[in-house]
């Protein structure tokens, strides 16, 4: 990566997109403290970032949601929705009743005492979500969480991630491949070049919300924005 | 008939043809009318009907020492042993598998000291712990324990560096990564090695046994009395035991392992 500069507001949506090996999830593994920068700073706050999440009390600063299925096998659902909790040593029916709304919110009722190998890949994506929400992170990064499921599941989840945002405006940083996903979701995106990866440019997405995800493809803002975007991705996906 | 019927009719039907076989062949004279010679003597392998009266004499209370109680020892001696060199084991790996450093240092004693054949110790072992439950528990631990740290020891280090982040994220310590993460991650690992640890806890028991003498007590000295006094049925009664107690351990070692480990797709047997 080299010279990647961006900045998010408080409360914003932002996607960032590009080639694949072009740094992305590099970027939001420096935002998360799990890597450093060689050069240069990330600032949360305007404090620079200094390593990884310590222990500490209190809703989290940040939440991440991998790409690969991190729910812990050995937990089940609700154990796994009731991990941050538990770490903060929240009082039991508490955290009980923490997991039951989550639960309820993810429509994962029933399955609550299910071990996540029993489970399909988007109800355990889900899972990790609830599990990173439940803990009320100000900052949320989502590194391709969606990246492996179908198109249905997607848009599903889709609806639940932007259900769920418009609800507590958590500052979002989504890393993603599909330009698709990002104009859906986000309010601005972040392009990046192939490798050596540098921030090409900033896009705004003009769509209005609360946005329905299905109706939204087929309306002609969101071609108009789509097109916008691609005509500047597509030339780092051209030879 | 079902699948498991057939296979049970099977299992019982080679069994009675192995003990009928063995009972006919053995009773079987080389010259006709004369005592003592036998195709298939039955002073080396004795005979099945021999044995089941030997077992019923061995099990009554006419005997000094009852097979009971020197089968009550054996399995003693093998579940301490088996408990201490799990316990050990696991903490040893879990331990060696999170310190980079320190497993690389001791590394080179751990491989001498696990490639040395256990039955040299036997002796060594009896120098210092004498001829009793002490000396089997620790034959039994030098060869468990090796097991469960090696395989503990893998299971530490190959832990997902994305579940030890997630929970970092989820605000997780390090003593809660340990408990949450690391742990339950090893332990699948570990359980892999209870079954063969189980069966290797017996083998440390019965080499000290057979050394042993009376005060060890247990299975293995009734077969080197049985030795002594050149009795194949004894033998063969000690022998059959160890293998019902080699299952039983077993399959209740699996029972365990079925219930902690149910959280594996390969254990599931409902909808958990």
């Amino acid at each position: 990566m080299d010279r990647a500069s961006f900045e998010v507001l408080e409360g914003e949506f932002v996607a960032i997109v590009g080639p694949s090996g072009c740094g992305k999830s590099t970027i939001l593994n420096m935002i998360g403290g799990l890597v450093r920068p060689s050069a240069g700073a990330v600032l949360v706050d305007g404090v620079p970032v200094t390593g990884a999440p310590t222990a500490r009390a209190g809703p989290a600063r940040i939440g991440y949601v991998f790409q690969k299925d991190t729910v812990f096998p050995w937990r089940t659902v609700a154990r796994n929705i009731a991990l941050g909790l538990e770490y903060r040593g929240v009082p039991r029916h508490e955290v009980a009743r923490c997991v039951r709304e989550a639960v309820s919110l993810a429509g994962l009722e029933g399955f609550e005492e299910a071990f996540p190998a029993t489970l399909s890949g988007g109800m355990r994506q889900r899972v990790a979500l609830m599990r990173t929400l439940v803990v009320d992170p100000e900052i949320l990064l989502m590194d391709e969480p969606f990246g492996a499921l179908d198109t249905h599941t997607k848009l599903t989840l889709h609806a639940e991630l932007l259900a769920l945002w418009q609800a507590r405006r958590q500052t979002v940083v989504f890393v993603t491949h599909d330009l698709s996903e990002a104009i859906t979701l986000a309010d601005r995106i972040v392009v990046m070049t192939r490798r050596p990866g540098r921030v090409k440019m900033v896009h705004e997405v003009k769509l209005e919300r609360p946005r329905d995800v299905i109706a939204l493809r087929e309306r002609d803002e969101y071609a108009r924005e789509y097109g916008r975007v691609w005509h500047v991705l597509g030339e780092e996906f051209a030879g | 008939m079902t699948e498991r019927a057939r296979i049970a009719l099977w299992r019982v039907g080679i069994l009675v043809a192995l003990l009928g076989a063995w009972e006919w062949l053995t009773g079987i004279k080389a010259i006709s009318r004369t005592p003592g010679l036998y195709w298939i003597d039955p002073f080396f392998i004795s005979r099945p009907s021999t044995i089941a009266r030997r077992f019923v004499y061995l099990t009554s209370g006419e005997v000094r020492l009852s097979l009971w109680q020197m089968a009550l020892s054996t399995v003693q001696s093998t579940l301490w042993g088996f408990v201490v060199g799990v316990s050990t084991g696991f903490v040893a790996g879990l331990v060696l598998g999170r310190h980079d450093r320190l497993a690389r240092v001791l590394e080179p004693y751990i491989i001498a000291f696990n490639s040395l054949p256990r039955i040299a110790l036997v002796p060594l072992v009896t120098m210092i712990f004498g001829f009793g439950l002490l000396a089997k528990v620790v034959l039994a631990w030098t060869i468990v324990f090796f097991i469960v740290f090696f395989n503990t020891f893998q299971g530490a280090r190959a832990v997902d560096a994305d579940l030890i982040h997630s929970a970092r994220f989820l605000g997780a310590g390090e003593p809660q990564i340990m408990r949450t993460v690391i742990v339950p991650s090893a332990l699948a690992w570990t359980f892999a090695a209870l079954t063969p640890s189980i069966s290797f806890a017996l083998i440390g028991v019965v080499v000290g046994e057979l050394l042993g003498g009376e005060s060890g007590g247990g299975l293995g000295y009734l077969i080197t009395q049985s030795l002594g006094t050149l009795n194949a049925a004894d033998m063969m009664v000690a022998l059959v035991s160890l293998g019902a107690i080699g299952i039983v351990m077993a399959l209740g070692i699996k029972q365990i392992e079925r219930r902690l480990l149910r959280w594996r797709p390969e254990y599931r047997t409902e909808r958990a």
